[in-house]
């Protein structure tokens, strides 16, 4: 029923709203002053090359166009349109749409975009980032885009930014609805002048699932996380990754930081995940009784396919030094740290973790059946185990960045990460070298 | 300055993307390489003292056979017997009287006439007047009525239909186990009226006892026993077997509530410190007369295998499956650790000699619940086959990753709980068997220190895939990844079919097989059997001899006629 109310709210927003572009300022610009409208055409290309070394695990090393887009945007008084799409991998895909109304302080943007909550990495264009990848915490923990409206309160010190979205574009799900997500993102600050700006955040965001595939009469939703090695041409996420069946609910909360002067920038983020759950088992242990081998009672069943909540997070720092160039620059619209402008040359390191593991103390864990095991030891029945194994990551990424003008630069990335996945024994060390060629106009 | 630093960044680029583009060492995974790389638990030496009980290139007689006979059967283990199989393998069940069966499945649906004989539902009838065979010395009933019809009822409870957790022996012993084998064949060769019973089984009207059939049997594990040991059963001028049974002496006085409701514990014969319970509906208060159920042979020419018998689904089985077997082998004679053999050959005097051998049994299972308990029990001291097996999903007891770290994780862990052998499944017509055996899987396997014994063999071309030509089957002499742990090299008998000697690499040593003529036929004539100088792998510079094993193959068909068995 919900999104029979929502949709028809969503549909009479897209018709007028306006908003801002993130990334950085395109090249081609129309301009009718007469009417009033500005019309804008822009571009990025991304190609990556990675060198991978791994202990036991291969990733493929190599070369790909990570990253091709077009974009376009339209600005008219307080209304702006936009809409980007995306031709990596040679795979049509559908980026941001969305429309804003502003008057500066308030803003109303409907459409496709980033989650407020979805993590500040996450809501940083790639295009404007210091690094070829975002962070993996914020891969795995943090979220994309989604299509809803939100509405934004921004002044100088403060932000408030708040919406509700569905949880995917389309509602081509297989079997319920496609979900419902509060998000609002808050930010201080406590320093704002124009060399420098300290920032700090926290976001709340809470995600009811609704779709999934249907079994036995039983709706099963699904939620997979994931992060890749921060690098675009081997996306391989076995590493660090899993899926939580018969998830319902998912919080999410996190705390951020950015400071940044002329010539220096300081960011991090912490972000937490609770996950719940929610099963028919009286149904699925009524269809598991279909022969002689069935379980005993209702208790059995349950006792041997446990469910619970489960809890997930991670983090990262991140530091720049710029060597020369523009300064950083800081974007208190969006509350983001913008990219390199004009010649310009940095350094930048960072630190992140990812913990996607949830296990429950003392089990045993099989890697021939990839599961764990509550009695200490492999057993027949009942087996099952509610602890999940995604794996834990520290990753610690050195890098150079160099800007010829404002439409190329080149990034150059080392990275080490260090592995604890049960069901990886053996892949423990992974050194990942990239460069970046990227064109933005 | 700057502008070098850029330049110097632009060529490191560059040169990385070349470098990445001319990288193929760490593209693809490869399951040969891997097993190569990672750490495979190396089998310890308690452990390895008890692998070497079991004679290397074993031929386990795969449920006596189910090719040429009904399976598990006293035709096929005396069958086995004569062709001269090492062992005599079987699966364990147990009835509701607790005696354990060598019976494959956990029902007897497929293997006996049961659907037609008890139908789907309790025999009441038959199971009633089993209450009532059980007389005092004055003739009278030891239960009464009521006690039974309130017994049957909570035999209906219990009920699961076919299984033979619902029957006692006796209402088993009724039924016919060769006849669905004729009708099973009834347009091929192995077919053999003389294997169907001419008469089933009935109740006696002057007793209430049960009058078992004439044919061939749901068998328990004593009479697998005895058949290695060179004896058939004990039968009437009827060919009915002779196996009386009565109460057993801690249940005498008790009414069949009494019993129901009594404690079920088995406690291991010489510890009493290892007890293991098991469910209230197996009511094991009947006492059947094993030591007196056979008679020696006359067909027997001298073969002593061993047998090879398996644990099956764990919770389709009492609790007490492992110590119950364990005192059962005691009772038998056949159990190592409470009655030690000594050393002595394998193969004697041209005949084969394992059944008096410390490898005289050989455990196996696909369970963890009865491995963890059969160690518990038998504290690795029994040779012991961790069995695997895959499919998709995975059932509860498969390995879901047969990947050179899944097969390593498996390997140790059936090594953490007292297995010395895997037993991998190998593909193959007809059963088309998932794949579980290839040659990194079995240099794992070796190079653990473990036996391995793939399951199960139905044909030449299988034999000669694997000790030999995995890779190329023409290739004679081919060299693998693997020949370091592998390759053997065999030199030439009065009985092979090559001279001088012959290198190939080996990937088992020992194997399940329901053509136990043909698998002999193999060994023999390229070398693996009836050889002074073999190899041994597990033992550098030793040679294992079993040129005692017996050198000729008989004939299929004239060993049935000669065991009775006739068309």
């Amino acid at each position: 029923m919900k999104k029979y109310i929502l949709l028809p709210v969503l549909a009479f927003f897209a018709l007028a709203a306006s908003a801002q572009d993130f990334d950085n300022d395109p090249t081609l610009k129309l301009e009718n002053k007469e009417k009033e409208v500005k019309f804008t055409v822009g571009a990025r290309f991304m190609a990556d090359a990675a060198l991978y070394h791994s202990d036991f695990t291969p990733l493929q090393s190599g070369a790909s166009i990570t990253d091709a887009r077009i974009r376009t945007s339209m600005t008219y008084k307080n209304w702006y349109f936009y809409a980007d799409f995306g031709f990596g991998g040679g795979k049509f895909a559908q980026k941001n749409i969305f429309a804003q109304w502003s008057d500066g302080t308030n803003a109303i943007k409907v459409g496709y975009y980033n989650d407020p909550a979805g993590s500040m990495a996450r809501n940083t264009s790639l295009g404007s980032y210091h690094f070829i990848s975002r962070p993996g915490s914020s891969n795995a923990l943090g979220e994309g885009r989604e299509l809803g409206i939100s509405y934004k309160y921004n002044t100088e010190r403060f932000q408030a930014y708040q919406g509700i979205f569905t949880e995917n574009a389309y509602n081509k799900l297989e079997s319920g609805f496609n979900g419902l997500t509060i998000a609002g993102r808050y930010i201080v600050r406590p320093i704002v002048d124009d060399n420098q700006t300290l920032h700090i955040g926290a976001n709340v965001r809470f995600a009811h699932i609704g779709g999934g595939v249907t079994t036995n009469n039983v709706l099963k939703k699904t939620l997979y996380l994931g992060q890749s090695l921060e690098t675009y041409v081997d996306e391989d996420d076995q590493f660090v990754s899993c899926e939580l069946p018969w998830i319902n609910n998912v919080f999410d909360a996190g705390a951020e930081l950015l400071y940044h002067n002329e010539k220096f920038f300081l960011r991090g983020e912490y972000m937490y995940k609770h996950t719940t759950k929610k099963r028919d088992s009286n149904t699925l242990w009524e269809a598991s009784n279909n022969n002689i081998d069935t379980w005993g009672s209702y208790d059995w069943w349950l006792a041997a396919n446990p469910i619970r909540s489960d809890n997930f997070h991670g983090g990262y720092v991140e530091a720049g030094v710029m060597l020369f160039g523009n300064g950083y620059k800081y974007n208190s619209q969006e509350g983001l740290l913008g990219g390199l402008d004009g010649k310009a040359m940095e350094i930048v390191a960072r630190y992140n973790y990812t913990s996607l593991n949830d296990i429950n103390d003392g089990e045993y864990f099989a890697v021939g059946r990839n599961q764990y095991y509550p009695g200490g030891l492999m057993e027949d029945w009942p087996y099952a185990s509610s602890s999940v194994g995604g794996g834990k990551i520290n990753s610690f990424t050195l890098g150079l960045n160099y800007s010829f003008n404002r439409y190329v630069q080149v990034m150059v990335d080392y990275t080490y990460h260090r592995l604890q996945k049960d069901f990886l024994p053996y892949d423990k060390n992974f050194h990942v070298g990239q460069a970046r060629l990227q064109f933005t106009f | 300055m700057f502008k070098k630093i850029v330049r110097i960044g632009l060529l490191s680029t560059l040169m990385l993307a070349a470098f990445a583009s001319c990288e193929e060492e760490q593209q693809f995974t490869n399951e040969n390489t891997d097993a190569r790389r990672i750490d495979v638990a190396q089998l310890p030496a308690n452990l390895a003292k008890v692998r070497d009980y079991v004679p290397l290139y074993a031929v386990a007689a795969h449920r006596g056979s189910i090719f040429w006979t009904p399976e598990e059967t006293e035709a096929s283990w005396r069958w086995a017997r004569e062709m001269g199989a090492d062992y005599l393998e079987s699966d364990m069940q147990a009835t509701k009287d607790g005696i354990v069966l060598a019976n494959h499945d956990e029902n007897v649906k497929r293997t006996t006439n049961i659907q037609s004989f008890f139908s789907d539902y309790v025999p009441a009838e038959i199971r009633k007047a089993f209450y009532r065979s059980f007389k005092n010395a004055d003739g009278s009933q030891v239960f009464s009525e009521a006690d039974i019809e309130a017994q049957y009822q909570r035999d209906v409870n219990d009920f699961r239909t076919y299984y033979t957790m619902s029957y006692y022996y006796a209402e088993l012993l009724m039924l016919d186990s060769g006849e669905w084998f004729n009708r099973a064949n009834d347009t091929r060769e192995q077919g053999r009226s003389t294997y169907a019973a001419t008469q089933l089984g009935r109740i006696n009207d002057t007793n209430d006892g049960l009058i078992y059939s004439n044919g061939l049997y749901v068998s328990a594990i004593q009479d697998q026993i005895a058949f290695a040991e060179g004896k058939k059963l004990k039968r009437d001028a009827n060919g009915v077997r002779i196996l009386p049974y009565k109460i057993k002496d801690k249940y005498k006085g008790m009414t069949l509530k009494q019993i129901y409701e009594s404690e079920k514990v088995t406690v291991k014969c010489d510890d009493p410190s290892v007890k293991y319970s098991y469910a209230a509906k197996y009511m094991d208060f009947v006492e059947y007369d094993f030591a007196n159920a056979y008679v020696a042979d006359e067909e027997d020419t001298g073969n002593r295998p061993g047998i090879y018998i398996e644990f099956k689904e764990s919770w389709l089985n009492p609790k007490d499956m492992e110590v119950r077997v364990y005192n059962v082998l005691a009772e038998c004679g056949w159990n190592i650790i409470t009655k030690d053999p000594g050393e002595q050959p394998f193969y004697k005097g041209g005949k084969v000699n394992v059944g008096n051998t410390r490898g005289r049994v050989i455990l196996q299972t696909f369970s963890f619940d009865a491995l963890h308990r059969a160690y518990d029990v038998f504290k690795g001291q029994v040779p012991m086959c961790f069995l695997l097996w895959i499919s998709d999903p995975p059932y509860a007891t498969d390995i879901a990753y047969d990947t050179p770290t899944g097969y390593a994780d498996f390997i140790r862990y059936g090594q953490d709980y007292g297995a010395h052998i895997i037993g991998p499944a190998i593909s193959g017509a007809p059963n088309n068997y998932p794949e579980m055996n290839q040659p990194w899987q079995a240099y794992m396997i070796r190079k653990s220190g473990m036996l391995n014994h793939p399951y199960s063999f139905d044909s030449y071309a299988q034999m000669s895939k694997y000790m030999g030509y995995y890779t190329d089957y023409y290739g004679q002499g081919n060299t693998t990844m693997f020949d370091d742990v592998l390759q053997v090299t065999v030199p030439a008998t009065p009985y092979t079919n090559f001279s001088g000697t012959k290198s190939v690499p080996v990937y088992l040593d020992g194997y399940f097989t329901n053509r136990s003529e043909i698998s002999l036929r193999y060994m023999i004539e390229n070398g693996f059997r009836c050889n002074a100088n073999l190899p041994d792998p597990f033992h550098p510079g030793k040679k294992f001899d079993n040129s005692q094993a017996p050198s000729v193959v008989p004939d299929v068909d004239q060993t049935l006629n000669r065991l009775g068995y006739t068309k």
